[in-house]
């Protein structure tokens, strides 16, 4: 596998809600079970969390036809490690750094807790574990990469519909299985993360659209530094009239001299 | 199966019935994926395989369908009795295949008939057929010729039947049968299966392509087929389907079971079931006093000039070189092999027989050795009547099971139960090595994974050890009838630690002249010259060593898998003799081409004189008919030389025909006053709760709903109660109620239930989904709710549970009552009552 | 929608509700502090010393805050130093981190400026102190005063940056929560000191300047209030809806009465001295509340 650009091309299509991707992960990395809590369908996971590094999502949808009442599809989720990582661009401590992989990988042992980086990921991925403190994830097996192992989870899949390899191969494998699924007259399948974060290193194969995965949609795939500089701009701006409001209600009175807006303008900063 | 399970990548159109392979077989369903997505495959132009899912529930299986068929519950006959109807009335059967290969044109005695339910010979006291007026018409002139010119071989004098290649007598197979399905019309199977005339159209227009040449269809069965009083016929009705559309034998084709544990189908080879010995010879009757008695009454008959009759021919020499691997030296020419030492059940000893006769006080003790009788069932409370009625029960098992703990169960009172029960910890099957047999009869050699644990012991060396201890009982204190166990074999390096490796030797057979490993069961004699542990396994291990070892696989596969159709020769060993594609031979034309040549099993190769391709299921240079009019016919082991759309080797009929469950919430609309199966296996007399038998069934009137008990990808039945990471992906007991009828009853998912039968209870979880709906059947709307197995109270579940899992037995609720064939029991189709507790 | 995301909330509740509180008033109260002594009459001193001296106890309490909501407290300072390389952990367009690099550059003035103000106030004589006054009011002094209050205005705001640079529902989509945590920072920065000023006849001379800046802080904050609603679009619901309102009323009341009160002496002089700076206090805690825990509900 050398050190090239990794990546998971997860085909929804044939996944069959098996959860030997769940229990591999959790198996190999040591991850706590889940509470024995019955959640009223078969999938009793619930979400991506610091114990949950694989979550299957079963989408239950109205049918396509007589003969499939229902559209039940199933999708493995994970992290996504996006190429402009919305997690490692606000985390303050550089706890989550990019590997030789390209893939994104929370450092334990920096990680202070603070979870900037959950309110910054846009799929939900990561979660607090309350009792090492710190923000976890999928790691995408760094452990197994660096000993040139599958990871486990593409590992256990029996119906390969999580695949593994070089981000670009996957990218080719993803494209030409959509071909075939269009040929087969599924117009409804399409390809997701490609654009999305500047491509994301695991991309997914789904019959619907993306929200229906919730997954954020393309024009929805959005960095939280957007927000910096509006942000700044707004408090500049406040900043600049509430001095100009503070040299009006302050300023000697008496005194001709009500200086002009620019001296506020300084004296606002 | 007929086939194997990489095989289903060669498929055009894959019907599922009664199983739901993406949960149960997952790993195998990677297969049906793979035909789903290969272009080249599909009815019409292909663009892929066609996946048909009929199954009561929609299941993760039908999530991965083309069609989702909701069938009612043991009415698969109807389904298939409808198709067969359909290909037959539009003449869309593979002619040639129809007319060579299967016994469509032998004629049938005139005395047989079927009437309002009832083939000819039932005697109602008895609930038995009297199968004579079950056969054909016999002639004698040919047959006295055949016999004069052959004289018999093993015993089995050939009886030659009459044949009507032109197909039109009525007393043809084919005729009989085209007017016993004439019955199942589009509307009949919608009024019976609830599945709807026009998706049935569909479905029929389908399966109605795939009786040519070019395409090939395969049927996927498993238990939710064998579960039922019909099951057996329930499979029968789609391998006649197969015949008629010429699919057996071909690769993409066939009738294939997926089987069970992983090692399901080496027990079945091996005789775990009573009623065979290995390789599923028949376990004598009482009064057959001699092998060829025996063989007389149990070989297959020669039926047609041109029937190898393989089967018949050796059964002696399969029966001797048994008998010479059991009793070695004690069994010689002259006390026939010692064929009296082969214990003859004198009654029934079915799974259930087994409960029964302890409830009726006639069984001391039992060992249950690698499962959970209690949780098997069926009708779990009466299993545990039985149990404590033992004096003694061992449990064989690594891990506390329902049976080892039956007696501290919640709500039980272990004082008042006397059984004493001893748990002796063996070893799991990661913990030692030997063979898997697949569900594609490959068998598999493993290694060990872990060492033992604890003080857990090997299964065989337990019984090992036991034996010997009986052994040594009988030597001192002598006994009624010592000679059996005195003169067992027992030549392993240590008789009380015998190697899985030595059984195998042992299994595969030696020849006693050479004092070499046998290669093949075809130079099996019946002079006591040769042995075999199982006939079907000779050749697994021959003096060049254990093929089920071999891994030449996927690491190459352009050098491993050289004809490409998936059979990877050289990797483990399938039986017999390594084939892939059983009664292959029938892949081919008479001239010996393929019926499709892309999709070639064998071929006749005329330059090298030989069947090429896959094991040919034949001689291997036997010329085809077109070159030699006296070659065999394809199916070498039956009498007739043909597969067998009229049979008389089933005791419930000769053709398939629909009968509802034992518990039906409608009658069966084809012959109301024989709605269930006639020869269904119940019980002589009423045992536990049951003062008579009958006291054991309920009644729509009382319990409405329609269940079916079955699996969840996240648990392996009962045993992985202990691991907890697999209770955390489905950690409580539920049952599957559709969303119509639970807004009729108020009940929301993660409401408690309690689900009720004539025989008990469960309080579980609800679990309410559109995945399962109302039927029409017979004009009624009937509801069908699903039962999850897994659970009881042994595990991190119910331990994790204030109920301590009480009432989470599914088995609480399933039917005393057994398949008339194979005595499975019904525990996919029976009535329920539902409430919100 | 656009910028509908699936994510899930960070978990950040009364500490960082406190933490974001007390950060408004102590950088708001240093601008006032400053803006008290460039442009107002010397008279104003004492209430500019005032605002001073209670910034920089406040921002005191605010590295506590943050430190205890941390998983490992105890790398509290992985903000500030990178342990892989060893240099300074600081990503200009992380807020977090800015953030914390503003808060300990900020405390700096702030110190400076509290022990200047001790000093001129004569509250403790020492020698170092003496010459306070003096250098407070010299050209240097006031050079310090206004960078420090640039930070000051940064601090008070940054809060609302930090939380609009996430992918969190309501806190990103909108672009006016750096400017709103300001306006509301320096109306509860203002409160404070008319609390403070209270029963001190030197600072309370100020009074009557400090409710007119109060005045129009409080409009600033409620044009932002309403600018934020607007930009929301959809989501709003997820701020008005539910239990929200209610805090929602707090709110208002915090800003409307104050407002009207300020505006109308005649109506102030019926009410308890200390209610309308409470209510404004009340008013600045309830909105950073709503806007907190409304979106990660
Ligand atoms: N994950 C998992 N896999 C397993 C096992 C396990 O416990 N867990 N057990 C193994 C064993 S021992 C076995 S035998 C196999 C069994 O494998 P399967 O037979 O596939 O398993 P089941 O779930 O018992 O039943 C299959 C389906 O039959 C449907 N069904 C019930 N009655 C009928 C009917 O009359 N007609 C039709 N068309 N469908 C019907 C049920 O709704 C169910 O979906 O699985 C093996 N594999
Ligand atoms: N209602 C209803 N009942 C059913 C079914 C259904 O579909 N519905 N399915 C039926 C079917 S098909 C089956 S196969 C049964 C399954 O019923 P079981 O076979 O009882 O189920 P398992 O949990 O697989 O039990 C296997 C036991 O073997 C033990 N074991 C594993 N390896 C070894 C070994 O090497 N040696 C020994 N001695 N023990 C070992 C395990 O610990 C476990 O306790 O249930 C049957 N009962
Ligand atoms: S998916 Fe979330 S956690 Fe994973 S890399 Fe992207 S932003 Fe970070
Ligand atoms: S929680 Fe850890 S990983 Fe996440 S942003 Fe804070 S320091 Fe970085
Ligand atoms: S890559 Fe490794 S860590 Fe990530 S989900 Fe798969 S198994 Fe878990
Ligand atoms: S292992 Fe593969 S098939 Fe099973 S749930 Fe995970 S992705 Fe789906
Ligand atoms: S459990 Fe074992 S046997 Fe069953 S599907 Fe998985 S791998 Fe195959
Ligand atoms: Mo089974």
């Amino acid at each position: 596998m050398a050190t090239q650009p990794v990546g998971f091309f997860t085909d929804t299509t044939l996944c069959i809600g098996c959860k030997a991707c769940e229990v591999a992960c959790k198996e190999w990395n040591g991850l706590p079970n889940n509470p024995l809590e019955f959640r009223g369908s078969y999938d009793n996971t619930g979400q991506l969390d610091h114990a949950n590094w694989r979550h299957v999502r079963f989408v239950e949808q109205a049918g396509t036809s007589q003969d499939k009442p229902i559209a039940w599809s199933m999708m493995s989720d994970v992290c996504k490690h996006c190429a402009n990582a919305s997690c490692l661009e606000v985390c303050p401590t550089n706890a989550i750094v990019r590997t030789e992989f390209d893939t994104v990988f929370i450092q334990q042992d920096v990680c202070n807790g603070c979870r900037d980086c959950i309110s910054a990921c846009p799929y939900g991925v990561i979660g607090f574990n309350s009792n090492s403190g710190t923000a976890q994830k999928c790691t995408f097996c760094y452990d197994r990469l660096q000993n040139n192992l599958k990871p486990a989870c593409a590992t256990a899949c029996p119906t390969q519909s999580i695949k593994f390899g070089p981000l670009a191969e996957m990218r080719q494998t993803a494209a030409a299985r959509l071909d075939t699924l269009h040929q087969q007259g599924m117009s409804q399948a399409r390809i997701y993360g490609n654009q999305e974060y500047g491509g994301l290193h695991a991309l997914f194969l789904i019959t619907d659209k993306p929200e229906a995965y919730n997954l954020p949609s393309t024009e929805s795939a959005v960095l939280p530094s957007r927000n910096n500089i509006p942000g700044y701009l707004t408090m500049a701006v406040t900043a600049v009239v509430a001095a100009m409001a503070g040299l009006i209600a302050f300023r000697r009175r008496g005194e001709s001299a009500s200086p002009s807006p620019s001296g506020g303008g300084q004296g606002g900063g | 199966m007929t086939n194997h399970w990489r095989d289903i990548k060669n498929t055009d159109l894959i019907l599922i019935n009664g199983a739901n392979p993406a949960e149960a077989h997952p790993v195998g369903f990677q297969w049906f994926l793979a035909a789903k997505n290969d272009p080249k495959r599909g009815p019409g132009s292909g663009g892929g395989a066609r996946i048909i899912h009929a199954d009561p529930r929609f299941t993760r299986t039908s999530a991965m369908a083309d069609i989702y068929a909701r069938i009612r519950t043991g009415t698969d006959v109807a389904y298939f009795g409808g198709l067969i109807n359909y290909v037959l009335q539009n003449n869309l059967y593979h002619k040639e295949y129809v007319l060579n290969y299967t016994n469509a044109s032998f004629l049938v005695k005139k005395e047989f008939g079927f009437q309002d339910g009832l083939f000819t010979g039932y005697d109602p006291k008895t609930r038995k057929y009297d199968i004579s007026s079950w056969g054909y018409q016999i002639d004698t002139a040919a047959s006295d010729a055949y016999n004069a010119a052959h004289p018999p071989a093993g015993g089995a004098i050939a009886t030659i039947a009459k044949r009507d290649m032109t197909l039109e007598d009525p007393q043809t197979v084919f005729q009989l049968m085209k007017q016993h399905y004439s019955r199942y019309t589009p509307e009949m199977v919608s009024r019976i299966t609830g599945v709807p005339q026009d998706q049935f159209m569909r479905i029929a227009q389908l399966v109605g392509q795939m009786g040519t040449p070019d395409k090939v269809m395969t049927i996927v069965y498993a238990v939710g087929l064998t579960h039922h009083t019909t099951g057996g016929e329930l499979i029968r009705s789609g391998a006649l389907l197969q015949l008629l559309l010429g699919n057996m034998g071909r690769p993409g084709g066939g009738m294939n079971a997926e089987r069970g544990h992983a090692n399901i189908q080496g027990n079945t080879d091996h005789a775990i079931s009573w009623e065979i010995l290995p390789g599923y010879m028949q376990i004598p009757a009482p009064q057959r006093k001699t092998i060829d008695e025996y063989v007389a009454a149990q070989a297959p008959k020669k039926l047609d000039p041109h029937s190898w009759n393989f089967f018949g021919t050796n059964y002696k020499k399969f029966t001797v070189s048994l008998l010479k691997a059991w009793y070695g030296d004690a069994a010689t020419k002259s006390n026939d092999f010692a064929f009296n030492f082969i214990p003859k059940p004198g009654q029934n000893s079915s799974w259930m027989s087994i409960y029964d006769q302890s409830l009726k006080g006639k069984m001391q003790g039992l060992i249950l050795c690698g499962m959970t009788a209690t949780s098997i069932g069926p009708d779990s409370n009466r299993v545990m009547q039985a149990l404590a009625n033992l004096k003694w029960l061992v449990v064989m098992d690594p891990l506390p099971t329902t049976s080892s703990e039956f007696w501290r169960r919640p709500g039980a009172d272990p004082k008042s139960i006397q059984t004493e029960v001893f748990m002796i910890p063996t070893t799991h099957w990661i913990e030692k090595d030997g063979s898997f047999v697949n569900s594609g009869r490959w068998s598999q050699w493993k290694e060990q994974v872990i060492p033992p644990q604890g003080n857990a012991r090997h299964d065989h060396w337990v019984l090992a050890d036991l034996f010997t201890r009986v052994k040594a009982l009988y030597q001192q204190q002598g006994g009624k009838f010592p000679d059996p166990v005195m003169a067992l074999t027992m030549n392993y390096a240590n008789p009380k630690q015998p190697t899985l490796d030595e059984l195998a030797q042992e299994i595969n057979g030696f020849d006693l002249t050479t004092k070499t490993r046998m290669s093949s069961f075809a130079n099996l004699k019946d002079d006591g010259t040769t042995t075999a542990g199982d006939w079907i396994y000779t050749g697994s291990y021959p003096a060049s060593g254990n093929l089920m070892r071999r891994t030449a696989g996927v690491q190459d596969v352009a050098k491993n898998d050289p004809t490409g159709m998936g059979f990877f020769p050289n990797w483990a060993w399938s039986w017999p003799l390594n084939r892939r594609v059983m009664y292959n031979r029938a892949s081919a034309d008479l001239a010996g081409n393929p019926w499709d040549p892309t999709r070639a099993a064998i071929k006749w190769d005329a330059t090298q004189a030989k069947w090429v391709g896959d094991v040919p299921d034949y001689p291997a240079t036997m010329k085809p008919y077109t070159q030699d009019p006296t070659a065999w016919l394809p199916f070498i082991m039956t009498g007739e030389g043909t597969g067998r759309l009229f049979s008389n080797s089933m005791v419930d009929g000769p053709l398939p025909e629909h009968y509802e469950p034992m518990e039906s919430p409608v009658a069966n609309p084809l012959h109301p006053n024989q709605s269930a199966s006639p020869v269904a296996f119940i019980y002589s007399g009423g045992t536990g709760n049951f003062a008579n038998v009958k006291d054991s069934f309920g009644t729509a009137a009382d319990y409405p709903y329609v269940a079916t008990s079955y699996r969840l990808t996240e648990h392996e039945h009962y045993v992985t109660q202990h691991v907890p990471l697999l209770a955390g992906l489905q950690p409580s007991p539920f049952v599957e109620i559709p969303q119509e009828l639970a807004n009729q009853k108020g009940i929301k998912s993660g409401d408690r239930v309690r689900v009720r039968s004539k025989r008990g209870k469960i309080e579980v979880l609800a679990l309410v989904t559109k995945r399962l709906g109302p039927s029409t059947i017979d004009g009624k709307q009937i509801f069908q709710i699903g039962i999850p197995i897994h659970w009881g109270f042994v595990g991190v579940s119910a331990d994790a549970d204030p109920s301590k899992g009480a009432n989470w037995l599914a088995n609480a609720l399933t039917p005393f009552v057994g398949d008339a064939n194979a005595y499975t029991p019904e525990f996919k189709a029976f009535l329920v009552n539902l409430e919100k507790i | 929608m656009p910028g509908e995301h699936f994510v899930v909330a960070p978990g950040w509740t009364w500490l960082i509700l406190l933490y974001f509180f007390f950060a408004g008033i102590s950088g708001g109260a240093f601008v006032i502090g400053t803006m008290l002594r460039l442009w107002g009459s010397p008279s104003d001193a004492a209430a500019s010393r005032l605002a001073f001296i209670v910034s920089f106890p406040l921002l005191l309490i605010c590295p506590i805050l943050l430190t205890l909501d941390l998983g490992q407290p105890a790398r509290f300072w992985h903000m500030l130093v990178d342990v892989g390389s060893g240099t300074p952990a600081f990503k200009a367009y992380s807020p977090m981190s800015l953030g914390v690099w503003g808060l300990t550059l900020f405390g700096l003035f702030s110190f400076v400026m509290f022990l200047g103000a001790v000093g001129e106030g004569g509250y403790l004589r020492w020698r170092v102190l003496a010459g306070a006054g003096r250098v407070m009011n010299s050209a240097l002094g006031k050079a310090f005063m206004v960078v420090g209050a640039i930070f000051g205005f940064f601090f008070a705001a940054y809060t609302g940056v930090l939380l609009a640079v996430s992918n969190q529902p309501v806190w990103s989509d909108t672009w006016t929560l750096g400017g709103l945590f300001l306006a509301s920072g320096l109306s509860g920065a203002a409160a404070t000191i008319l609390l403070l000023s209270r029963g001190r006849r030197d600072a309370a001379v100020t009074d009557g300047k400090l409710m007119e800046a109060d005045r129009y802080f409080i409009i600033l904050e409620l044009v932002l209030i309403a600018v934020f609603l607007i930009t929301l679009g959809g989501v709003v619901s997820k701020v008005l809806g539910g239990g929200w309102i209610l805090l929602w009323l707090v709110v208002l009341i915090g800003t409307l009465v104050p407002l009207v009160a300020e505006w109308r002496p005649a109506l102030r002089r019926q009410l308890p001295p200390v209610l309308v700076p409470v209510l404004v206090l009340v008013g600045v805690l309830a909105l950073r509340a709503v806007i907190i825990f409304s979106a990660q509900a």
